[in-house]
């Protein structure tokens, strides 16, 4: 098995990225490629949605945190949901969980988008 | 009176590879586990460990594949205790600063958390430089 795989889906105009697996120095330059691959195809609200993610490492915060004010200023965001315990733990130590919206499910964070679209 | 037991010990040597960085935090893993820490805490050992490997493989040996890191796990009546071994650059305890979370949400920026996520998740980080060989030595006591 790959340390790491990623899908992307679109959801009601929200890219969806779904990383399987571990975001860690090995991992974290094909995880920022994915990243930045939906920013230059004009992507800028991105849902992260870790159910399968089974840990984030410092390198791989490093690239979100790297890529979310070219986002913001294209009035975009990185929003995540449906993060394991770990990795919840992880952001929230760090002070992440200020920094970015966080959902407990996919669908919650697809409502709270299309609302604010709105 | 019988003297202490010697805490039971074992090592593994990688090469300064990132492809191995899973190899060891699923050992780092499994041995919390065997020592007595919960799930969430041997997850929170094995990011540490994630941390201070990945330390040693980007920034110690800034980036070379051809040298070693030494892990020995360290089974203690009441913690585990984690020794990373390794001859390049080490870092000297005293000149460490870690940066503010706080900082970090307020000013957001790339780099330099590896280590506050150590300090966090471990009880004690300690770095020791030597001529021979610089260590990262992580304690997790077992409550």
């Amino acid at each position: 098995m790959a340390d790491l795989s990623i899908q992307v889906r679109d959801m009601d105009g929200v890219a969806v990225m779904l990383p399987e697996g571990f975001v860690n120095a090995h991992t974290v330059r094909q995880f920022e490629e994915a990243l930045e691959g939906l920013i230059q195809s004009g992507r800028y609200t991105i849902l992260l949605d870790c159910q399968d993610l089974n840990y984030i490492s410092s390198a791989g915060l490093g690239a979100i945190m790297g890529l979310i004010e070219p986002i913001r200023d294209k009035g975009g965001d990185i929003l995540l949901c449906s993060l394991q315990k770990n990795v919840y733990a992880i952001f929230d130590t760090l002070g992440f969980t200020q920094l970015y919206q966080v959902f407990g499910t996919r669908d919650e964070a697809l409502l709270a988008l299309s609302r604010k679209a709105q | 009176m019988k003297p202490a037991a010697e805490p039971e010990t074992f090592r593994l040597t990688i090469p300064s590879q990132t492809r191995y960085l899973n190899l060891v935090t699923g050992l780092a893993k499994r041995a919390s586990m065997v020592a007595g820490l919960d799930d969430a805490t041997a997850s929170k050992v094995s990011i540490a460990v994630d941390e201070a490997v990945t330390n040693v493989i980007l920034h110690a040996y800034q980036g070379s594949s051809d040298h070693w890191v030494d892990i020995e796990l360290r089974f203690q009546a009441k913690a585990l205790e984690i020794r990373i071994w390794h001859n390049g650059a080490g870092l000297r305890e005293n000149e460490i600063a870690l940066p503010d979370p706080g900082e970090y949400v307020r000013h957001p920026r790339k780099g330099g958390l590896g280590l506050l996520l150590m300090s966090r998740f471990m009880d004690e980080v300690h770095f020791k430089e030597s001529p021979e060989r610089s260590e990262c030595c992580m304690i997790k006591r077992v409550t």
